[in-house]
């Protein structure tokens, strides 16, 4: 990646070695024309300097979970490390991929599961005992499930996507009481939200996400570009906490 | 990060949130940010107006126009109901600015844009030439998009800016469908949906000239709009218009017009 190659509003993002949490890959039946192949994909990334990404791929959350792992297998390289498709019925399957993470589509109009123990409990209990960082979207996980959750796997790593701006009165009270939950950037939006929850909780729950290729990346860099917080801590949400919760898995 | 230019935003607040906790939403906390990010002009409509009660919340506004005349513009935020207050609040807080400023927010004062309570608040705005921002979302029974535009016909005086212009992509396609069709009206940019590619689509099927930079502040981030328009493929020429050139032209012609 040429440092020329980057907006020039974004131009020191190149040295943050940002590490995106919340990418898809591949076509979509939903989005259109948003969505991007492989190469449109890290041009995009390029043009803001993000150096690698978590991604995850359409099809294994619009169709078939194997379908699309298979699919994002083909994809991935240095610069995008897979989130597998994970479902309950399917650790045959997933197993052998030795996931580092894998991103859950509890929605009914997704793959329709429930996120209770009685259904998922096998399955979490295999991603908790190989640290397997796990991704769900708020969209698809009620709060008092996802409390339950968090609260029956304590030591399951949990990266909880696109929580919108209006949700702290759910959220801080479970940062208390669960430090296995973490959230993504992509929609934490509102006015000095960030630099606020840093002041509270610490960068290390914070992962940046970008939501490409459905957001512009520009608007979650924007925001954590102009965040009044240490150089320390801008670098954490980039990038490190995520290297963090990943390399827990490879230890 | 940071506007190249100083930039006329046409979308603020004043107040704190019912639904989650406000930070540093008091207005020098806000022109701390609005320095930041080279925000010269911030025009602001207060949240007690728009969710609870408009003539205690429109005095808010007129105190931190007394205060801070060179940073905020203020819109008289008012609601349908009860009948005959909305024209006594444009009334009373008419010195603010020539045109007048007017601040519609029909989700949540629950009450549809297009219905009969808003009729004289509309007249009102054509007789004025004033600049109405409307809280706008896609598809909604009450503030959809796509009931604007009857509205901008029919007050073809009246310069309508569609707040958030839908928030979504649907709800963006609904406001380039009535701006393209109504000179009058204007898309506003802010909102807490950021999609990829949707401000280069917005001036090429408007052009540049008819899309506001709106942050929403202190609601949303600023920053946020700010590294999306920042980022867009647009030209600098059109970049400046929206950030600036464009808020700062309708309010100009608006008190020449007035004046006339």
């Amino acid at each position: 990646m040429s440092a020329s190659a980057i907006d020039p509003a974004f131009g020191e993002v190149a040295t943050w070695n940002v590490f995106d949490a919340n990418v898809r890959v591949g076509h979509s039946g939903i989005y259109g024309e948003l969505a991007l192949e492989t190469d449109e994909l890290l041009k995009e990334m390029d043009r803001f300097g993000i150096q690698r990404a978590l991604v995850s791929h359409f099809a294994g959350e619009e169709y078939d979970a194997e379908e699309g792992n298979n699919l994002l297998a083909g994809e991935c390289q240095e610069r995008l490390t897979p989130a597998w498709a994970a479902l309950p019925d399917h650790l045959q399957e997933l197993a052998p991929r030795h996931p580092m993470a894998v991103r859950l589509s509890y929605g009914v109009k997704k793959h329709n599961f429930s996120s209770a123990p009685w259904c998922s409990g096998e399955l979490y209990e295999y991603l908790q005992e190989h640290s397997v960082l796990t991704l769900m979207a708020r969209e698809d996980i009620e709060w008092d499930s996802l409390a339950r959750l968090l609260g029956n796997f304590p030591r399951l790593p949990v990266l909880l996507l696109e929580t919108g701006y209006r949700a702290e009165r759910y959220l801080f009270p479970l940062f208390k009481r669960h430090p296995n939950l973490h959230i993504d950037t992509s929609t934490y939006v509102a006015h000095r939200q960030l630099e606020s929850f840093v002041d509270k909780f610490g960068p290390e729950r914070l992962a940046f996400g970008s939501r490409l290729p459905l957001y512009t990346a520009g608007a979650a860099l924007g925001v954590l570009a102009t965040a009044r917080i240490s150089d320390e801590a801008r670098l954490s949400i980039a990038g490190g906490t995520l290297r963090r919760l990943l390399r827990r898995k490879s230890q | 990060m940071r506007s190249p230019i100083p930039i006329f935003d046409c979308h603020g607040h004043l107040g704190t949130h019912p639904d989650f906790p406000a930070w540093k939403q008091g207005y020098e906390d806000m022109l701390q940010v609005m320095d930041l990010l080279n925000v010269e002009v911030l025009a602001i409509t207060s949240t007690l107006a728009c969710s609870n009660d408009c003539p205690r919340g429109n005095a808010e506004v007129a105190e931190v126009l007394r205060k801070y005349p060179q940073r905020f513009r203020g819109y008289i935020t008012v609601n349908p109901r009860p009948p005959g207050e909305a024209l006594e609040e444009l009334e009373r807080w008419s010195y603010f600015h020539r045109p007048p400023l007017i601040k519609l927010h029909p989700e949540c004062h629950q009450y549809p844009v297009d219905g009969d309570y808003y009729r004289p608040i509309w007249d009102y705005a054509n007789q004025t030439h004033a600049v109405v921002l409307v809280h706008t979302w896609d598809s909604d029974p009450k503030c959809g998009p796509l009931l604007l535009g009857p509205i901008a016909h029919a007050f073809p005086q009246a310069k309508i800016i569609l707040g958030h212009s839908g928030v979504t992509w649907r709800g963006y396609e609904q406001s380039f469908t009535v701006a393209a069709d109504a000179s009058n009206t204007f898309l506003d940019i802010t909102g807490s949906q950021s999609h990829r590619t949707i401000i280069e689509r917005a001036v090429a099927r408007l052009g540049a000239h008819r899309v506001l930079f709106g942050s929403d502040m202190p609601y949303l981030e600023a920053a946020m709009v700010l590294g999306r328009l920042l980022s867009a493929r647009i030209s600098d020429e059109d970049r400046e218009k929206i950030l600036r050139g464009n808020f700062a032209r309708l309010l100009e012609e608006g008190r020449e017009k007035m004046e006339s």
